[in-house]
């Protein structure tokens, strides 16, 4: 393996390769830095074009691009709290409130970092144990799927700031946006008022936009209106990034990184739902959780070796089943097949010299990207000091686009100002927005894989008890729970008494 | 549908229209195509649809005179890009990549925003028969034993389907229908996940394209039953023919062009034409050679044929498998 590894190296070591995958790289990171405009698309429009280059050329080039798109997404989020994906919006929460703090280079460096790492371990994983990794997620079926939903709901307690009712009010309101559209088993129209526009359900990505990026321009327009404020609302410089710095944060990159391996070699589950388990996770085990949500390094690293870490694993049953896990993946492997590859059980047999060189190629973007982000951040933290009065703006007109163009739909248009408002009025109260989105996600996942347990043991609950998977992850939830409401009770924090 | 509830959608797309573009108002079939065309995909990216889609859109414009924008539409099993393109100006510049399910069974038997009549056949691209695949390790390996098995385990039988009225399930509906036996279906959504949950050992058999589970019968972790067509399968010769074993299965999906009812016929007529010469090209095929597909292509005076036997057969099988409600 390590001799078809050096044989893929020597295949890359081509300027002209080297040269598109770079173009990629820097594409893919603008498109990814656009709200509203996702690594999926930008893959799926310039898939066709990659149909008619030479293989190692147009894929690693579609490979850079994802790469790019899918690290790029935190840029906006830190800069400027509008995250234009779910995969970045678990980035937004510390991310922004450092760079508010004056330490926008630090944030951008750390998740810069972050994903690069967790991005090389997971590549690691794929080029060494797919085959038997594969081999064990495909055993991972409904019924696990359903705990590992249900598991994933629990990190709402996480994301619920000090209100853990608002938080589960904010849920109940993303599963039941969630609903919305056909029945995915029956087909029966739900909520859906007769009205064919909405027989699609509600689109996250533009409700997302909507909820986060204008309900954040309302809310600094507001304070336009109220104080005209100087025109640099952000520092420059700050701090950068040290091994002194870095070095306290790494647990948590290698269990963002195991939980985003784990989570993105099992068909379906994305990068959106790992960033918040791993946001989750680091703050159970952080010793300083209360910094979470207030600018937290350690929030920005698991977030983003979170996200960063399913792009390798996503590929794991790509390469070895030719089963796409996410709709990314699925565009890909039309690329790959247009290219004559096909990924598959198969797939090493047949061409496992270009397979090589694809992988050694994720290496070498990893280390692009180190380099190229370095670069990029120097000028990319200037972005806050562009007057408030034209950022937001120009921001907010790529909102619309970007909402737009998810999926060519003027509803969706609708959909963001609905959830602007939706958001400022949450903001206002002090209802948690990332509840609500994390029961958006995982609500359709959790119905369906739930729903097609009980098909399949006809209605009996027992399947979920009787598989050693199953047992496992209830095992899993029981503890949390538990561990969960025993901290509640021994808690020295100073929550107020009340009547008691 | 009721008629009051067509209005309202109508007059609800015409709204929007009406706000966002002036409708063009049908142009001269002399002058056709003057502006690009939009190809509606109604299903998300990644699967057999737009990835023929996508190698249409790009070789396209040596053959129409402009170029063809791929738009992805999906949404409610393809129910939302199909309802776009019905409510369309029928011009010819807005057309939709339609299949069997989306175009002839679906409007049958469900209550959607659009008919069978909502839609004219431009062309047909190509099709597929499906491959009835069981587990290599499971307790059946042709399709009369599967049968059997499931007379003589009622209901115990779970397989892999794709969504209700999908191509999967339809043909399980089918064969349900001819057989008279109980299996159960468990709606995994697509393709993909579909046979993920039989080779993950969740499920006992599936029915579905080649490209998605020709290499796992090459690789000996499926089992071929039989294909849904009338004759055998070039790329599976020794695979025999559901009906060659007894089964009255046959079941072709097509990948076709549909533009919206009213287009003019000088206008669906030159589309058909750039879609016949667009498919002898050899780039063209060379591409489609590549996904694993074929080009079986009907112009719009043999596919409406080909369609119109179709809508019959959906009607039966609708019947037969009570599928209407």
């Amino acid at each position: 393996m390590l001799a078809d590894l050096a044989g893929g190296f020597a295949l890359l070591l081509e300027p002209v390769v080297l040269a598109t995958a770079l173009a990629g790289l820097v594409a893919g990171i603008v498109v990814g830095a656009l709200p509203g405009l996702t690594a999926t698309m930008a893959v799926a429009v310039l898939a066709p074009f990659t149909f008619f280059m030479e293989p190692l050329i147009g894929l690693p080039f579609l490979l850079g691009v994802y790469k790019g798109a899918i690290y790029a997404g935190s840029i906006p989020a830190i800069l400027l709290n509008t995250p234009g994906t779910a995969a970045a919006a678990a980035t937004a929460i510390d991310g922004n409130a450092m760079a508010r703090a004056g330490r926008p280079k630090l944030a951008l460096q750390i998740s810069l970092v972050a994903s690069v790492i967790a991005d090389l371990c997971a590549t690691v994983v794929l080029i060494a144990v797919a085959a038997p990794l594969a081999g064990i997620a495909i055993k991972v079926g409904s019924p696990e799927f359903t705990l590992l939903y249900a598991l994933a709901l629990t990190m709402v307690a996480a994301v619920s700031g000090d209100d853990l009712l608002k938080g589960l009010i904010a849920t109940v309101i993303g599963v039941t946006i969630a609903l919305v559209g056909l029945d995915p088993m029956s087909g029966a129209q739900r909520y859906t008022f007769d009205s064919s526009i909405l027989l699609g359900g509600i689109s996250l990505i533009p409700l997302l936009i909507g909820m986060f990026a204008i309900s954040e321009i309302l809310i600094r327009a507001e304070q336009g209106l109220r104080a005209p404020a100087p025109s640099a609302q952000g520092s420059l410089g700050g701090p950068g990034l040290s091994w002194e710095r870095l070095r306290p944060l790494m647990p948590a990159i290698f269990r963002s990184t195991g939980i985003g391996t784990g989570l993105g070699t099992l068909p379906g589950l994305g990068a959106e739902i790992s960033c918040w388990v791993s946001y989750g996770a680091a703050r159970r085990r952080s010793r300083t959780p209360e910094k979470f949500g207030q600018g937290s390094e350690e929030g920005v690293a698991a977030a983003e070796a979170g996200n960063n870490a399913v792009c390798p694993a996503a590929l794991i049953p790509m390469t070895v089943f030719g089963i796409p896990g996410d709709p990314i993946t699925a565009v890909l492997l039309g690329a790959f097949m247009a290219q004559g590859l096909n990924p598959g059980p198969l797939m090493f047999d047949r061409d496992a010299e270009t397979v090589y060189a694809l992988f050694a190629f994720l290496i070498v973007s990893n280390l692009m990207l180190l380099a190229f982000g370095f670069v990029a951040i120097r000028y990319l933290q200037r972005i806050v000091l562009v007057p408030t009065g034209l950022l937001y703006p120009a921001v907010a007109a790529f909102c619309f686009a970007g909402a737009y163009a998810v999926n060519n739909s003027t509803f969706d248009i609708v959909i963001m100002m609905a959830g602007g408002l939706a958001g400022y009025a949450m903001r206002k109260t002090g209802m948690p927005i990332p509840p609500l989105v994390i029961g958006m996600l995982l609500a359709p996942g959790l119905e369906n894989s739930l729903r097609q347990s009980l098909t399949a043991s006809g209605g009996s609950l027992s399947i979920f008890v009787t598989r050693p998977g199953t047992l496992a992850l209830l095992a899993v939830m029981v503890l949390l729970v538990g561990l969960f409401l025993w901290r509640r009770r021994h808690s020295p924090q100073p929550t107020p008494k009340g009547e008691h | 549908m009721t008629t009051k509830k067509a209005l309202l959608t109508r007059s609800a797309a015409i709204a929007l229209v009406g706000a966002g573009t002036v409708a063009a108002l049908p142009a001269l079939a002399d002058d056709f195509p003057s502006q690009q065309i939009e190809f509606v995909t109604p299903y998300p990216p990644g699967g057999s649809h737009s990835l023929h889609a996508g190698i249409i859109t790009t070789g396209a414009e040596e053959f129409f005179g402009v170029s063809l924008v791929s738009t992805t539409r999906d949404g409610g099993g393809g129910a939302v890009g199909a309802t776009e393109v019905a409510e369309a100006t029928p011009d010819g510049y807005t057309l939709l990549f339609g299949d069997p399910t989306i175009n002839s069974l679906r409007p049958q038997v469900e209550d959607l925003a659009y008919d069978v009549d909502s839609f004219v056949p431009v062309a047909r691209i190509n099709y597929s028969p499906a491959v009835f695949v069981a587990a290599a390790d499971g307790p059946f390996e042709t399709i009369a034993e599967m049968v059997d098995y499931a007379e003589e385990n009622p209901g115990d039988l779970v397989y892999s389907s794709d969504n209700v009225n999908g191509w999967t399930y339809t043909i399980f509906e089918l064969l349900k229908a001819r057989t008279g036996v109980d299996m159960t279906g468990v709606e995994y959504g697509g393709g993909g996940p579909a046979v993920t949950r039989l080779l993950g050992g969740d499920t006992m058999a599936y029915a579905g394209d080649i490209s998605v589970v020709g290499d796992h019968i090459e690789d000996g972790a499926l089992v071929p039953l039989c294909v849904t067509d009338d004759e055998r399968m070039e790329a599976l010769p020794d695979v025999p023919t559901c009906t060659e074993e007894g089964f009255d299965v046959v079941f072709q999906f097509w990948r076709g062009v549909m533009a919206p009812a009213g287009t003019p016929d000088e206008v669906v007529e030159s589309l058909s034409d750039s879609f016949a010469a667009m498919v002898e090209d050899d780039g063209f095929q060379n591409l489609i050679g590549q996904i694993n597909s074929t080009i079986d292509f009907a112009d719009h005076e043999e596919f409406a044929e080909l369609w119109e036997q179709e809508l019959a057969d959906m009607a039966e099988i609708a019947e037969m498998a009570g599928a209407e409600d």
